[in-house]
């Protein structure tokens, strides 16, 4: 029985330039889930919307079983937020922050922070003014890693990390999820982590969520197929085909219901599969969206 | 019991995969005995830094291919069958025989032209093998 | 309202205040030190010294607590704590009307014992009443502004239409009739226009406050 950490059901947030349209999203407790989307699509405003900083025009949002925002003090409690555009304070030092955050939460780790100042090689008495971008990334994450929120709902957790640094985020969060009572909620530019660590990922366009689903489906049902086509053959109709590109001859296909008996309906067909290339959570994205667009466009 | 298994990132094969190989080694080589528990499905996600949807599909498989077992609630360990070893070759040559049949066919070769290719590496087997005892015979 | 945690958001500006409210006492302690002195005309400078550092720190606090939040963008790491618009609002308005108080009310008790102390200039004490509720509004006004807007913008200006209005109000209730009358004289002249313009005050500084929260409370976007 798996209860949901996260529940929007119709969320809708109207901007003068941006909408958020009948968002719907769970997060089943104990996993991690992926948002990806290009920027402005809508990924930080559902993160706010989410901890009760952005109240939804419409629509039920639901987080640790209390309802936003209007119960966000107690669901705070057990959450741990960090987002790209935070900042601490910068004439304060770490271990200040560290004494304010622990006054604050019952449920710090003292010996976890000072394994986590270790790993990602933080002093404690250092100023926050006098620390570069991935250490503050880094400073902010240790915050809230320390005081082991239930949920842990990251905005762009790696961006602008170095890459040891980027490889030591992945593994701390990774960790969190060894207690399976613990769930992730982050969002990424980067696709490779990502489809390295998620459970569950979710594509965002233009304040819609376009696909949703755990992170094999999606690796299984994608494929890119090569096709050569003999010169009476035609190119066969297969589901869930969602672009073509190449050239006459040589078409390649982009289906997102990926079948091995497909294989066979080609060549049955004349269309002689070369490769059946499995592609990255990147090239499934970009497909998604680039065939939404078109749609939308049409 | 810690484990030493890595994911490769640029691997062309889905991790599920690899995880799979990796323990399938481990068992076959000796590394990982039989009865022997291994890391439960969350252990392995966190060691290896990959999701635990991953490691489960992984352990799904090599369970259904009976190379492991999962005890509901006291995690997974290697399954204890005397035939372990032989049983994993086996399984890796219904592979290696699969993608045979699929090459075969996307070349365009008749069944019998595929079986004919078979013969004519294990002819070459059975001869490379003779050569080699010839010589090791005509120098000892 | 978690009484706890608007004690700690208060306690955290104050640290991270520290030189300027330091500063401010520093400035109250000299002003004493110069009245100390029996001279005449120090009191009015002490006078002056203290209502200078009254203004300044009341805008200062207001400026450095509540805008710079938004400008040097913590206001995600303090809303990520588990609290809400109400005490983050009541955390700012307690953490600087506090440290606007012990100035202010300095100057209060000063002035009006000093007046009080010396027989020929008791008639001043209405009107100093009504000018320290003055000063006392004008920075609730830059409170509420600031909270608000949150825009350096906007409290800037509030910080001058303060100002403005401190002196402009000043000279125009020095003209009331029923003020001026026993402004100068040996003894208390409570007036009728007196009261009203004293409890006007007061009100309106409650008004600032209510409607500060009422805003608060309204806005959809924390962020």
């Amino acid at each position: 029985m798996n209860d949901l950490s996260v529940h929007f059901e119709g969320v809708s947030k109207i901007y003068p330039h941006f909408t958020l349209d009948d968002l719907s999203l769970e997060l089943p407790t104990g996993t991690i889930m992926g948002l990806i989307g290009a920027n402005g699509a809508g990924k930080s405003t559902t993160i706010r919307i989410l901890m009760g900083l952005v109240h939804q025009d419409q629509g039920l949002v639901q987080v640790l079983g209390r309802e936003m925002p209007r119960e966000q003090a107690a669901a705070k409690l057990d959450i741990g937020f960090v987002s790209e555009d935070m900042r601490l304070y910068g004439p304060a030092t770490l271990a200040w922050h560290m004494s304010f955050v622990q006054s604050i939460y019952p449920q710090w780790d003292q010996a976890y922070s000072e394994m986590l100042l270790r790993r990602f090689d933080l002093k404690p008495q250092q100023k926050i003014k006098g620390l570069s971008h991935g250490q503050r990334v880094k400073a902010a994450l240790l915050l809230a890693l320390a005081r082991r929120p239930r949920l842990l709902v990251l905005d762009e957790p790696t961006t602008g990390l170095d890459p040891v640094a980027r490889q030591e985020v992945l593994g701390e969060l990774m960790a969190v999820l060894a207690d399976e009572d613990r769930t992730i909620l982050f969002s990424s530019h980067n696709t490779l982590d990502v489809e390295q660590i998620s459970d569950q990922i979710t594509f965002i366009d233009r304040g819609r969520i376009i696909a949703s689903d755990n992170k094999e489906m999606f690796l299984e049902r994608w494929r890119r197929l090569r096709l050569v086509l003999s010169p009476e053959g035609d190119l066969p109709s297969l589901p869930g085909v969602v672009e073509v590109g190449g050239s006459e001859r040589l078409p390649v296909l982009v289906t997102n219901r990926f079948d091995p008996a497909m294989v066979s309906v080609c060549n049955d067909a004349g269309a002689t599969v070369q490769a059946v290339d499995p592609m990255t959570l990147e090239e499934i994205f970009v497909a998604n969206v680039h065939s939404r667009r078109e749609k939308q466009t049409v | 019991m810690h484990s030493d298994l890595v994911i490769s990132q640029t691997d062309g094969r889905p991790m599920y995969l690899q995880i799979m190989d990796q323990i399938r080694q481990r068992i076959a080589v000796g590394d990982w005995e039989q009865g022997k528990e291994i890391p439960s499905i969350r252990q392995l996600a966190v060691t290896l830094r990959v999701s635990v949807i991953t490691v489960k599909r992984a352990y799904m498989e090599l369970e259904r291919d009976g190379i492991i077992v999962t005890q509901q609630g006291k995690g997974s360990i290697v399954a204890p069958d005397p035939e372990l070893g032989s049983k994993l070759y086996d399984q890796e040559l219904a592979k290696h025989i699969d993608r045979v049949a699929q090459l075969g066919e996307l070349l365009g070769l008749t069944p019998k032209e595929v079986a004919s290719r078979v013969r004519e590496a294990t002819d070459r087997l059975t001869t490379d093998r003779l050569t080699k005892d010839r010589l090791t015979k005509e120098y000892s | 309202m978690n009484y706890a945690m608007v004690k700690r958001l208060v306690l955290k500006d104050w640290y991270l205040q520290r030189w300027a409210i330091l500063g401010s006492l520093a400035g109250i302690v000299a002003t004493l030190g110069i009245i100390a002195t029996g001279a005449k005309i120090a009191f009015l400078l002490g006078l002056i010294l203290l209502i200078i550092v009254i203004i300044s720190i009341g805008a200062h606090m207001a400026v450095a607590t509540i805008v710079t939040e938004r400008k040097e963008q913590t206001l995600p790491f303090v809303m990520s704590l588990p609290i809400s618009y109400r005490e983050y609002t009541a955390s700012k308005i307690w953490g600087n009307l506090l440290i606007f108080l012990v100035p202010w009310v300095t100057m209060v008790v000063g002035s009006i014992g000093m007046l009080l102390w010396s027989p020929s200039s008791r008639g001043l004490v209405p009107y100093t009443a009504i000018m320290s509720a003055e000063i006392l509004l004008s920075t609730c006004l830059i409170l509420a502004v600031a909270l608000i807007t949150e825009s350096q913008g906007w409290a800037v200006a509030a910080i001058m239409v303060g100002n403005i209005g401190v002196n402009g109000l000043g000279y125009a209730f020095a003209h009331i009739a029923g003020i001026e009358k026993g402004m100068w004289g040996p003894t208390i002249q409570w007036s009728g226009a007196a009261s009203v313009v004293l409890l006007a005050e007061f009100i309106t500084v409650g008004l600032l406050l209510g409607i500060t929260f009422f805003v608060q409370g309204r806005k959809k976007d924390f962020l």
